[in-house]
């Protein structure tokens, strides 16, 4: 009993200082973050989708969940390349990383519609 | 002058010419008779009339006539060969044993017909047609139980059998009432062939052994096993009728009563004429040889013929077959007629349904499955020439456009996917403008 309380006690600490330290984080980063959760539920969405109903559009199954799984992948290469606690990107300028991110989408929306039919 | 003689010649022969062996005319015409002495042809006089007032031109030549030649300049001169010389060691002129079976590989008919005095050439070519005659010499059949009852008692190598080969198209329509009269020497077929049909067996009583000595070992050939009469139908449509006894064509057992021991009935006329007519009949090509023309097939729904079908398409086939009645082709009606659509095996076989005026027909849907595919009839039936028909068609996949669209099952994908796009939209709105 007592050691239960001093796990859950324990787990609301954890969290509380997740909590605040995430609440440090610039906008432009939460944004992308929102951004990555709405593209992950969609995907999870799809998938429970397939399970229910079969896989007969095979395509259109792949191109659905792909798209949100691609979106997915490059807002998060996004994010690290922004982010200015990552030394490794501190020579690219913020607005390059966002030019490649639009390119990158652009090319992955055109082969997804491709696909989708 | 020479060439005038040349030329009138010439017109003479043209309509035995044109007359000869043709698809559109399978009977045969001009017969070589080669026989061991002349005097067969009064001998067996009745069978050679009977030939002769079917239209058939008989040509008798002695077996060692040294002007003997089945071709002249490449062609054949004859559709067909009887060989009724069985003590013929060798044939005169250019004919041997080759020369026959060439004859026999392009398509024409032969009848031999050996008795007690067979030659080794007479055997070579029974033996290379698949049946194999007593390899006694002096061994003839014998029948103990189902011989033809005589005045005399005799030594019961005539035989008096009825144990003909069940087929309409070999034998005639008309059953056989009187049994056949056979005096002469029996054979066995090699197993290895499966072209070679017993027509006429012994009895199980039968065997094969010289009469005149005491049976010191038991007899090779014994039973149903031992063969009287056998044909042989090529894969080139080739027939070749081959009898143990000459005698079995002859005036005198066509024309001789017969009653079989251990049966009170007695029969005015033995059944050798309507056996051997038959059989000839059938031999000659005036029966059992199929054609099929017309080979059609299309879409369902349309008319013309299509170069290349798309998987699961649906389509129709359809072939006219015909039978040569010996005058005329006759609508050939049966249920067992198949197409296989065929790629390395068949991945359709159906029976065709039939008019009844020689029309098959039958509708099935292609595969899904793509590549060069068969259309192909495969029919062998006994006594019936084989038909053997194949035509190629390519099955393509479906194009690129002919797949189904806007599925309703698929509409939460489409969703995903331009959710996500107007997702990257506001995304990038909010992003540049957040500040």
């Amino acid at each position: 009993m007592g050691k239960s309380s001093a796990t859950s006690k324990d787990a609301q600490a954890l969290f509380h200082s997740l909590r605040s330290a995430y609440a440090a984080t610039p906008t432009n980063l939460k944004i992308i973050d929102l951004y990555v959760i709405f593209a992950v539920a969609t995907a999870l969405i799809q998938v429970v989708y397939v399970g229910l109903v079969g896989s007969f559009p095979f395509n259109s199954f792949l191109s659905g969940v792909l798209s949100c799984v691609g979106t997915a992948v490059l807002a998060v290469c996004l994010r690290i390349q922004v982010n200015k606690e990552n030394k490794e990107f501190k020579d690219l300028p913020p607005e390059r990383a966002f030019a490649d991110f639009v390119l990158c989408n652009l090319v992955l929306h055109l082969v997804i519609m491709n696909f989708l039919g | 002058m020479a060439n005038l003689s040349i030329y009138i010649v010439t017109l003479l022969l043209f309509p035995i010419l044109i007359a000869s062996f043709s698809p559109e005319n399978p009977t045969d015409r001009r017969i070589l008779v080669l026989l061991d002495d002349l005097s067969l042809r009064s001998s067996h006089s009745i069978f050679f009339n009977s030939l002769q007032s079917r239209g058939f031109h008989l040509d008798f030549k002695l077996a060692d006539d040294p002007t003997l030649s089945l071709q002249r300049y490449g062609q054949y001169s004859y559709d067909a060969l009887i060989l009724f010389s069985p003590s013929a060691e060798r044939f005169g002129g250019s004919l041997d044993l080759a020369a026959i079976l060439d004859f026999a590989d392009s398509g024409h008919d032969v009848i031999v017909a050996a008795d007690e005095n067979a030659s080794d050439l007479i055997r070579n070519i029974a033996a290379e047609c698949g049946v194999d005659f007593d390899e006694d010499s002096s061994a003839v059949v014998i029948d103990h139980i189902s011989y033809a009852v005589s005045e005399t008692e005799g030594d019961h190598t005539l035989i008096a059998s009825d144990d003909f080969i069940k087929s309409d198209v070999i034998l005639g329509s008309a059953k056989i009432e009187a049994p056949v009269l056979f005096k002469g020497i029996g054979h066995s077929l090699n197993p290895a062939n499966s072209l070679v049909l017993k027509v006429l067996s012994g009895s199980s009583s039968a065997y094969s052994a010289n009469p005149k000595l005491k049976l010191s070992n038991p007899p090779a050939l014994t039973g149903s096993y031992i063969s009287l009469v056998s044909i042989v139908q090529a894969r080139n449509n080739a027939r070749i009728l081959i009898s143990g006894s000459l005698d079995l064509f002859s005036d005198k057992l066509f024309r001789s009563s017969v009653q079989k021991a251990g049966s009170s009935t007695r029969y005015g006329k033995s059944g050798n004429e309507q056996f051997v007519t038959e059989l000839s009949k059938w031999v000659f090509h005036e029966r059992g040889h199929l054609k099929a023309v017309n080979v059609k097939h299309n879409k369902v729904g349309q008319s013309e013929e299509p170069a290349m079908y798309r998987i699961n398409d649906e389509l129709e086939y359809s072939v006219e077959i015909y039978e040569w009645s010996g005058t005329s082709w006759e609508p050939y009606v049966a249920n067992d007629v198949q197409l296989q659509f065929y790629m390395m095996s068949p991945y359709v076989l159906k029976t065709m349904s039939t008019d009844l005026k020689g029309l098959y027909h039958v509708s099935i849907k292609v595969p899904d499955v793509y590549g060069v595919f068969q259309f192909k009839i495969e029919y062998q039936r006994l006594g019936y020439t084989s038909l053997s028909l194949s035509k190629q068609i390519p099955v393509r996949p479906f194009r690129h456009n002919e797949y189904e669209r806007f599925i309703t099952t698929a509409f939460p994908y489409y969703g995903a996917s331009f959710s996500t796009m107007a997702g990257f939209f506001i995304f990038s709105i909010v992003y540049l403008y957040n500040k």
